[in-house]
């Protein structure tokens, strides 16, 4: 397999879900099943859940999961802005408590962020490399090419594959060309290279869309005016960044949500207005702005046009790379969408966004005010709901795609192989 | 006492009354009326315009009677219609997720606007208008809490294969058998739990198939690379709980499963089951007269005069018919599951092909389908289960199909299903 960012480190991460495991995981469908626990119960108005651990279930070293492994494992994976104040473990059981309700914390749980791994071996060393119950155990990681290899005693049951090959930082066509020679099963489609595989009669997989690509607009600095954000925010075309830079993939969008999840997506005006954004900016002038990208070729692009339609309104800016600019007024980026459940979903997207905003209840009308109001905000600026999408060689059987949109490798096959 | 009888009759009448208007309400009284009471709450008495438009997969035809119970409903409000020229406006969107409908109203009151919601239930699949020649129930056959065996800790262990006999059922689960006994009330309890030694280990999507003989006291389980006899001749040290008698004896073994039974349970067919993933190899014993490809199940369906072809559901996706030495492909099969079972109805053309579908509901539901031909016609509307179906049965009679079924707390209990001819 070949993929286009860091095959282990997040966001995309793919072989980290490969290799851990969650309390909690989100089904192909986006709800939350059994994971590492087996149940799991809320009291004191969702300030406290306990989750049961699974018995039986050892790490890819033989050692046993165990309630304080877990705590470890999530104190290490989270250290700041956690869905909870404190974690603690008690027999079988971990214990979550917070200061705020927590409603969404099974939820959360099945996210990449919580995945549990072991901190300590039974020698008190901490692992050199990734130890976990999933799957695939971590075999090594050699120039660029990570090599997991199946997990005989695997909770779930054996996976079908024996080995998984991953090289990482793959240029797109590098990985096309490969897969059209058969040096490798599986290859990335950015949304916008998808018309092109469709051309090339590639076997494409497409998820639903499982993305927002957004504007984090800063509210500190140049951009401290409310009226400068929702000026910004009026400015930007998401029309020709849907036709132009994105080949027509996935959807135009002003809300968090999809409407395929929530149902009232479509109350979030997405036209562009320039007279409105004009008239919100005013008199006033911000100085010179920095709008960052993540460094794929579409993000930049993206971020160009963005660009231009500011200077458009009025707006001074300059486009960098994310890693050249950390603290840039502007920033494009991908959050995801994950899950069936809307108040989940949000929860998890405006906690990668920075954001530590609890979101509860399952009224249509009281969700639809939480985005609404964090939205009023103008700090985050919602532009399309983006789809992923991967190229299958011929000979896989059976690669089904998770909620993410990222391929579920434990569940395929291959072809004539036993 | 006359007294007394006359307000029962009265409180009858008026129930039946209560019962019958209620019969008579249309889908759309009660979320208009909702809706109604939500606009006005925000608009108060007074006039407004109304528009309505439709961004669901409702038919327009609706619009109008939506329309008519709106303005009902908001004149007794004190809300009026007006035209388009009112400084109140609300406009109502039918609009829908991808698992439920909702009327939406955008309330304007000069600059500012509120937003009103009202959810409308979970989307459910049309039914197709065929002929349906039975109606398909369904009835608890173990529960949940029966499968767990007193555990109060949700147990996801699947039930991946079940049978029953007069007297017992037997559960396959990942690496045990759970025998149930029928009790005097017809309720079930359990007998013994016997764990299976295993002798490789299970892959993902773990399978098995389970026999019991016909006088119930064995059975004979296989799964992927082992196979396990149970007996209840019971030596006297495993006369108690939790083995009440049963012993297990496993071994590995490489040797086909049976997958159809004669009329008195013994294998008509085995099939090579490729141990290192969840399908059958498509090598079958004895020959069918074809080369079958992988595939996931299979049932012997009769055809006329006697013979029989073989159905089975490729790891493709496809759904072919082996018969007469040749393997053609059945159509009308793109909402099948990947399990089915043969149901002996007796309705219709006597025999049916009962297969799961999940459909956008979040639920699976089963239907009954004859195949006259080399096309799947459905012979009775879907009947909705409790969760996800994971796996068919044709009970040993022939007469019921057993379903597992997962439900949302990932509990599993099994559903027997009959038919009733209409």
């Amino acid at each position: 397999m070949e993929v286009a960012g860091d095959a282990w480190q997040g966001p995309d991460g793919l072989a980290r879900r490969l290799v851990l495991d969650g309390l909690t995981a989100l089904d192909a469908n986006g709800t939350v099943s059994p994971a590492l626990a087996v149940e799991w119960q809320s009291d004191s108005g969702d300030h406290r859940w306990q989750f049961r651990l699974r018995p039986g279930v050892h790490f890819h070293d033989g050692s046993p999961l165990n309630s304080s492994a877990v705590v470890m494992a999530l104190n290490t994976a989270c250290t700041a802005n956690c869905p909870w104040t404190a974690v603690h473990a008690v027999g079988s059981v971990v214990i979550f408590t917070g200061d705020s309700p927590m409603p969404n914390l099974p939820a959360l749980l099945g996210s990449d962020a919580y995945l549990i791994a072991l901190t300590r071996t039974a020698d008190g060393q901490t692992p050199a490399n990734p130890i976990g119950t999933g799957a695939f155990q971590f075999t090594n990681s050699n120039n660029g090419l990570l090599t997991l290899t199946a997990n005989e005693n695997c909770w779930q049951g054996r996976p079908f594959l024996d080995e998984i090959v991953i090289a990482g930082n793959r240029p797109i066509r590098d990985q096309w060309l490969d897969l059209s020679v058969g040096r490798t099963d599986i290859a990335e489609v950015p949304p916008q290279e998808l018309r092109q595989a469709q051309q090339q009669h590639l076997a494409v997989v497409v998820s639903p869309p499982v993305e927002l690509l957004a504007l984090e607009v800063s509210d500190t600095g140049a951009l401290t005016n409310a009226m400068l954000r929702a000026a910004i925010a009026q400015s930007i075309d998401r029309g020709a960044l849907f036709n132009v830079i994105f080949q027509k993939q996935g959807e135009i969008t002003a809300s968090l949500l999809p409407q395929s999840l929530t149902g009232y997506a479509f109350l979030f005006p997405a036209d562009r207005d320039l007279n409105k954004a004009n008239e919100l900016r005013g008199g006033l002038s911000a100085p010179p702005l920095t709008l960052a990208a993540d460094g794929d070729g579409a993000m930049q692009l993206a971020a160009q046009r963005i660009a231009l339609n500011l200077r458009e309104a009025g707006f001074n800016v300059q486009v960098a790379n994310a890693h050249n600019a950390p603290r840039a007024d502007l920033a494009l980026r991908k959050l995801p969408l994950d899950g069936a459940d809307p108040a989940a979903a949000l929860e998890t997207l405006l906690r990668s966004a920075g954001e530590n905003v609890p979101v509860a209840g399952q009224n249509p009308t009281a969700l639809f005010r939480a985005e609404h109001d964090f939205l009023e905000l103008k700090t985050l600026v919602p532009l399309l709901d983006l789809p992923r999408a991967w190229a299958i060689g011929s000979r896989v059987r059976d690669v089904r795609l998770r909620a993410n949109g990222t391929p579920d490798l434990a569940g395929a096959s291959l072809e004539g192989t036993q | 006492m006359k007294a007394m009888r006359l307000i029962w009759v009265v409180a009858a009448l008026v129930g039946f009354a209560g019962v019958e208007a209620q019969a008579a309400q249309g889908p759309w009284e009660q979320p208009a009326s909702e809706l109604a009471d939500q606009i006005a709450a925000i608009l108060g008495p007074g006039q407004a315009h109304l528009t309505i438009r439709n961004l669901s997969t409702i038919s327009n035809d609706e619009i109008p009677a939506i329309r008519k119970l709106l303005v009902q409903d908001l004149k007794a409000h004190g809300v009026v219609m007006a035209g388009a020229e009112s400084a109140n406006t609300i406009r109502v969107t039918l609009s829908e997720s991808a698992r439920k409908r909702m009327l939406v109203a955008e309330v304007g009151e000069g600059n500012q606007t509120q937003v009103a919601m009202v959810d409308l239930g979970p989307i459910t699949t049309q039914n197709a208008t065929t002929q349906e020649r039975m109606e398909l129930h369904k009835e608890i056959y173990l529960s949940a809490a029966a499968l767990a065996n007193g555990s109060t800790v949700v147990s996801d262990d699947p039930a991946m294969a079940m049978t029953e006999t007069g007297t017992r059922a037997f559960v396959l689960r990942k690496d045990s058998v759970m025998v149930f006994a029928r009790g005097a009330d017809h309720g079930r309890t359990v007998e013994a739990s016997l764990a299976l030694d295993l002798k490789r280990p299970m892959p993902r999507d773990a399978r098995g198939v389970l026999f019991a003989a016909a006088d119930g006291n064995g059975f004979t389980a296989f799964t992927p690379g082992t196979e396990c006899n149970g007996a209840s001749s019971p030596p006297a040290e495993t006369a108690a709980p939790p083995h009440n008698g049963w012993t297990v004896n496993c071994h590995a073994s490489d040797d086909p499963w049976p997958i159809t039974t004669d009329a008195s349970g013994a294998p008509q067919l085995k099939a090579f089951y490729n141990s290192a993933r969840d399908y059958f190899t498509g090598v079958v014993s004895p020959s069918v007269g074809v080369d079958l490809p992988p595939f996931y199940a299979a049932a012997l369906l009769p055809r006329s005069a006697g013979s029989g072809a073989l159905l089975i559901g490729g790891i493709d996706g496809r759904v072919q018919l082996a018969e007469n030495g040749a393997l053609k492909t059945v159509s009308g099969t793109r909402d099948w599951g990947s399990d089915f079972a043969v149901l002996h109805s007796g309705c219709g053309a006597g025999v049916q092909v009962i297969a799961s579908s999940s459909g956008e509901a979040a639920n699976d539901s089963l239907r009954a389908y004859e195949l006259p031909a080399l096309e799947a016609v459905p012979a009775s509307a879907p009947l909705a289960m409790d969760g996800t179906v994971t796996a068919l049965w044709t009970a040993p009679d022939g007469k019921s199909v057993l379903a597992v079924v997962r439900n949302a707390a990932n509990e599993y209990k099994v559903d027997r299903v009959t038919a009733l001819c209409n």
